[in-house]
């Protein structure tokens, strides 16, 4: 059945909790993991788990959208597409299919800094994985058809994404208004029109760059034998060859120096939209795990100050939420609030800002640093759950930040952020000068009443 | 974690859902000479497949109960420090009045505005500084009305106390129900902006008529008059221990969550609960196209479909097989035709829907404007064809396959085995109907398939609904029938009917 996805942040962030007040000890969750690499470069992460028939893995490759090129937004991910339609020893379609009819289940995806390929199936299904992840990297099949093909189903999930919704554009003016850098300063998805411009002979040369074993993280997590299931990567992987390294992108951020602010006039939208943002720091800081914490304070769950003030006590909003996003570059502290009626954008921007300046002014409550940690927590150990989770978020660690034992180490970066970490944070990047804006009206088109039907 | 989302993740997140929540089948893989039997892919059959599906054993529930009728059950699952659990109300949108569509799920959501013993922000913070989320939901159409709380182990004693006062003590404050009142209102208004929405109300009230399943958010008229008596009233009559289940899952042993459940529960007291008639479905109306109107849209949003089945029919793995074969994920036919043989959408996809009452079996997705036309014709192609054409052995074993080897992956998500025990309870389906659900879906035929296509997908009493375009998709859909037009509001527009 369809389901619709809201627009909700989930703040993700994860926590050790070292709280005092917790009657019991917190048991902590560690992944056993063994590191090798391939004489081609290919680095790979195991890590074996018997407590349920199944295996999942992850080819984590480093490429994103931050390596386009102007003239090519959209193709890393269009790439990613094109990953599916066949190589050497696999029909169009067929890996789909055979991971689907072997009751396993899979997908792809892009964002600016990696994109990564993945499934989970039966414990019994690990040669057929294997077989189906290397193919690719070895022999993928590139063609017209295949191109122009995906270039559809891409341009309508952009349709489905950001034309056709109500705010989409608007996340999209956003993101191009914060960063002057190239690498970040355009969609992952992309314009049409950079769509359209893609030729079969960039997907080649794309491929030849990027698609290298020493440019990708193997992650397999699961019910096998470390040392077989090692034996059965190198005979699959190790004879794909080397590529040169592909040039590294520089992803220096100017200083921003002045608050940014766009007005968006939105056919489909019904509602005015506040979208604040503040350019602040890359991922696995201090300063990002402290940001993280702040924003649990600041517009997490609807013990929220911004919940609590903006949606219950003024009444103002229908719904408020936000998030630090996490980058391997520059990444912003995120605040979306969507308007009730005959309430005025600059109102709501007022009370936003005077949250945010007491948290430069106070430390956060006990209380707060305690959800922050505790719901931190609970989210990362149920993340681990699952097999495929492990093996996605490993292989993003690993091209990330080259550290693997994030997973083990996580709860703890988090558990060390402190009262004063968030106050500092708060002074240090939540700045007028560091912001922009994004104020989204509703304008409906008129209709001619009669319903033209286009005779 | 990777969690973390914007916009632009928004439109990955969707792909995620379509694509990772599915378990899907659809083509011949096992034996590549017969070729593909639907559009858009090439079996080369190289691939090292192992031909065994894997056997697994499900874990199995423990049950108690206390002497005033809560009954409990736990699933035991230690491999990570945390629990769920639910708090299962027997009562849901199907005993509101008549008259008050939405009762219950006005009940639900202001639990946790207001006890006896705290205040909603008391809640809302106590809850969130112990990591645990707690929410309380029941559908217009529900069987049920169920709080969840989810949460670390170690704060599980101060979690059950916050849990089970929002269960047993709600104080409805009549501030907070008209705070409620106005921020639903405008979250309606909201939800009018979304396409899928406006596509799944208009085909909800072309199947359903008057029945509760025919609303898709509570209507107006009832938020406007919803007053703390009433839910006072709703809350006292059906929330109560011999009316619930408490249903459990995480790592937490039945000894040592016994005395806390007496305790928090231990002393509620029962009640007679009225019995509630579970209305029928409406007799099929004919076939017939809506389209509503939202201009500035750049996408038609197709759905179609029909009314099919209760969930304890005879014919429900046979619909199962033939919903998976169809378009129960990205190899299923629809996907394979719309998307990757066509390159009309980003996905298309079937299923269906079965409670007390017939639920819904139906086909959906978004495609350019400009292929709303073609879009509509492999549809209808393919839902005829699962009528007209036998499912060729392949595709149907591998649809077999797909179902049977999924359960495999189920073993790392204790909680959806925990709603599949909670559905046999609901359903007061056999013991054994979990353990025994891959002998019943490799009984099913080809000739099973064609049967409950033919029986269920009937042409003469497909609904279609169209979100979109007017100006450019009307003509379009007038090919297959009188058009219906609406506005976004739901309003007719054009004198309503187009035909040609």
């Amino acid at each position: 059945m369809r389901r619709v996805s809201k627009f909700l942040s989930l703040l993700v962030i994860c926590a050790f909790s070292v709280i005092a007040v917790q009657a019991q000890a917190a048991r902590n969750v560690r992944v056993d993991f063994k590191e090798t690499t391939l004489k081609n470069g290919l680095r790979v992460i195991t890590v074996e788990d018997h407590s349920a028939p199944v295996i999942a893995l992850a080819l984590t490759y480093n490429v994103g959208s931050r390596n386009e090129r102007q003239g090519r937004t959209g193709f890393a991910h269009l790439f990613e597409h094109m990953m599916f339609k066949g190589s050497e020893g696999v029909g169009t379609g067929e890996h789909m299919l055979l991971v689907f009819n072997n009751g396993g289940n899979l997908n792809g995806s892009t964002n600016e800094d990696r994109t990564n390929y993945f499934e989970a199936l039966p414990a019994n299904q690990l040669d057929l994985a294997l077989f189906l992840e290397a193919d690719r990297m070895r022999s993928l099949a590139i063609t017209k058809d295949n191109l122009d093909n995906q270039r559809n189903a891409v341009q309508e999930e952009r349709r489905l994404g950001v034309d056709n919704q109500a705010y989409g554009k608007s996340g999209e003016i956003q993101q191009e208004l914060i960063y002057d850098n190239f690498a970040y300063k355009h969609t992952t998805i992309g314009s049409m029109e950079d769509l359209n411009a893609a030729t079969v002979e960039d997907v080649a040369a794309f491929f030849k760059m990027y698609y290298a074993p020493n440019n990708a993280v193997l992650t397999l997590v699961g019910d096998f034998k470390t040392a077989e299931a090692l034996a059965k990567i190198r005979s699959n992987f190790e004879m794909i060859a080397r590529q040169p390294d592909p040039p590294t992108v520089d992803m220096t951020e100017p200083q921003q120096t002045a608050e940014r602010r766009a007005n968006v006039d939105d056919l489909l939208a019904r509602a005015v939209r506040v979208d604040v943002a503040y350019k602040a720091v890359a991922g696995n800081s201090a300063d990002f795990y402290a940001l993280q914490v702040l924003a649990a304070a600041l517009q997490g769950g609807q013990s929220s100050r911004l919940y609590q003030k903006l949606v219950k006590e003024k009444e103002m909003l229908t719904n408020v939420g936000g998030f630090m996003d996490e980058k391997r570059g520059v990444g912003a502290l995120y605040t979306n609030a969507t308007l009730r009626p005959n309430v005025k954008a600059e109102e709501v921007e007022a009370l936003i800002y005077a949250e945010i300046d007491r948290l430069k002014k106070e430390p956060i409550a006990d209380w707060e640093l305690q959800k922050a940690k505790n719901t931190t927590r609970r989210n990362f150990i149920n993340g681990l759950q699952s097999s495929l989770n492990r093996a996605v978020t490993m292989g993003q660690y690993t091209v990330y930040y080259n550290e693997p034992s994030l997973i083990n180490s996580r709860l703890e970066k988090v558990g060390a952020v402190t009262k004063e970490d968030v106050q500092r944070v708060a002074n240090k990047y939540l700045l007028d000068t560091n912001r922009t804006v994004v104020i989204t009206m509703p304008k409906a088109k008129t209709r001619a009443t009669t319903g033209a039907s286009g005779q | 974690m990777r969690s973390i989302k914007n916009r632009r993740r928004f439109v990955i997140a969707l792909m995620l859902v379509a694509l990772v929540s599915s378990t899907a089948f659809g083509q011949a893989v096992t034996s590549p000479q017969s070729g593909p039997s639907t559009k858009g892919a090439v079996v080369k059959g190289k691939a090292p497949v192992n031909k065994t599906v894997l056997k697994v054993k499900l874990p199995k529930a423990e049950e108690a109960s206390l002497p005033n009728g809560l009954r409990i059950v736990l699933l035991r699952s230690d491999k990570v420090p945390t629990f769920n659990m639910q708090m299962v109300v027997l009562s849901g949108g199907l005993a509101d009045p008549a008259d008050y569509h939405g009762l219950s799920t006005f009940t639900a959501a202001l639990l946790r505005e207001g006890t006896t013993k705290r205040s909603s922000r008391d809640i809302a913070e106590q809850t969130d500084a112990l990591g645990t989320t707690l929410t309380a939901t029941s559908g217009i159409s529900s069987l049920t009305s169920t709080v969840t709380a989810s949460g670390l182990v170690e704060n599980l004693d101060q979690t059950l106390d916050i849990f089970a006062d929002v269960v047993r003590n709600p104080a409805f404050p009549q501030s907070e129900v008209d705070k409620y009142k106005t921020r639903t209102l405008n979250q309606l208004q909201f939800q009018r902006s979304i396409p899928q929405f406006l596509a799944q109300e208009q085909f909800s009230k072309a199947i359903y008529g008057t029945h509760p399943a025919s609303f898709v958010a509570p209507p107006a008229d009832s938020l406007k008059r919803v007053s703390s008596k009433d839910l006072v009233g709703f809350h006292s009559t059906y929330y109560r221990p011999n009316n619930a289940i408490l249903a459990v899952v995480g790592d937490v042993t039945m000894k040592d969550l016994m005395p806390k459940v007496q305790k928090a529960f231990g002393d509620w007291q029962k009640a007679d609960v009225p019995v509630v008639n579970i209305p029928a479905a409406p007799e099929q109306s004919t076939a017939k196209i809506f389209l509503i109107d939202r201009p500035g849209s750049v996408q038609t949003v197709l759905q179609l479909g029909t009314l099919g089945i209760e969930r304890t029919s005879p014919d429900y793995f046979a619909v199962l097989l033939a919903d998976k074969v169809l378009g129960g994920g990205p190899s299923g036919r629809l996907f394979m035709n719309l998307r990757e043989d066509k390159g009309y959408t980003y996905g298309a996809y079937s299923g269906f829907g079965a409670s007390k009452y017939r639920g819904t079996w139906n086909a959906s997705s978004e495609v350019r404007t400009d292929v709303t036309e073609g879009a509509m014709k492999e549809f209808k192609y393919e839902l005829s064809r699962l009528g007209t054409d036998k499912v060729p052995t392949d595709e149907l074993e591998n649809a077999k396959r797909a179902i049977i080897g999924s359960f495999a992956l189920s073993l790392e998500q204790p909680q959806a085995l925990l709603q599949n025990i909670i559905t046999q309870k609901l359903y007061n389906l056999p013991a054994d109907y979990w353990d025994t659900y891959p002998q019943k879906v490799s009984a099913i035929t080809a000739d099973d398939v064609q049967r409950v296509a033919q029986k269920y997908i009937d042409m003469g009493h497909l609904q279609v609904v169209a979100v979109g375009d007017a100006s450019k998709t009307r003509d379009i859909l007038a090919k297959y029938g009188t058009v219906q037009v609406f506005d976004a509001d739901g309003k007719p527009v054009g004198g309503g009917e187009s035909n040609r």
